[in-house]
């Protein structure tokens, strides 16, 4: 079996590759729908850090932003969530074939030659 | 070779096998013993900087191989045609009876150096990165 193309997962692993913005993830599903603000006074982080991290999440599509009144806003969006972890464990599988297939193949040899 | 302080690798798998790291090198390294497990068709230059290709029907890698250490290690980049490449590296380790062979599969793309971010290994890998968000994730308050 072929796995998807990983091009399409690559946004999510780079927007969760830094350690401050996979908290800003956890902050998010725990609070439901946030300010930028709310989510600073939860975090060691500036507003303005909150801010830039925020933007890297809707640029990977893991947080939606709508506005009300004059506040924006964020609410984490499970999707992407689950297709990079749909595509881990594919590329877990995958190997989890190959490495069976060369067990066999060298025990195969092994007990040809006792 | 420091690509694999820069990204988190995708996968981490090994596996016990009752042979000798000798026999698991020629395993990883015949071509002609790939075919036997790794793909119908493979060719293979089995020196730093040679190439690779695998072949199983229409699904095509190809890539260069990067660490060639007898007994070992063996790694080599693969990607599909218009695909980002990702990094493959073997290592056995002879046991008791036995080896254990492991394989890490990290991603390429692109250079994500970050300095916050601990060495890839020892954060366990996307899966357990995953694993902690989807939990965050199921557990939240309904908005």
């Amino acid at each position: 079996m072929r796995a998807p193309a990983h091009r399409h997962v690559d946004a999510v692993f780079d927007a969760l590759a830094d350690p401050t913005r996979r908290r800003v993830v956890e902050t998010l599903a725990r609070g439901g729908t946030v300010t930028a603000s709310g989510l600073a006074a939860q975090l060691p982080i500036t507003r303005q850090a909150v801010a830039k991290h925020l933007s890297a999440l809707r640029g990977a599509e893991l947080v939606s932003a709508s506005r009300i009144g004059r506040e924006t806003h964020y609410k984490l969006r499970p999707q992407p969530l689950d297709e990079a972890a749909h595509w881990i464990q594919m590329v877990s599988a995958e190997w989890d074939d190959r490495l069976e297939a060369l067990r066999r193949s060298l025990e195969k040899r092994g007990s040809r030659s006792q | 070779m420091k690509l694999r302080d820069e990204k988190t690798p995708w996968v981490e798998r090994d596996t016990l096998v009752e042979a000798s790291p000798e026999e698991v090198w020629e395993a990883l390294t015949d071509e002609d013993r790939l075919e036997e497990w790794l793909a119908p068709d493979v060719e293979l230059d089995p020196t730093e900087g040679g190439e690779i290709a695998v072949r199983d029907g229409d699904d095509e890698r190809a890539g260069t191989v990067e660490t060639v250490e007898e007994n070992e290690r063996f790694a080599f980049t693969w990607s599909r045609p218009g695909e980002d490449e990702s990094f493959v590296e073997f290592t056995i380790e002879a046991l008791p009876g036995g080896s254990r062979v492991t394989v890490v599969e990290t991603p390429m793309n692109s250079p994500a150096t970050n300095a916050a971010a601990p060495t890839a290994m020892a954060a366990g890998g996307w899966n357990s990165r995953l694993a902690r968000l989807h939990h965050a994730v199921r557990f939240a308050p309904v908005a």
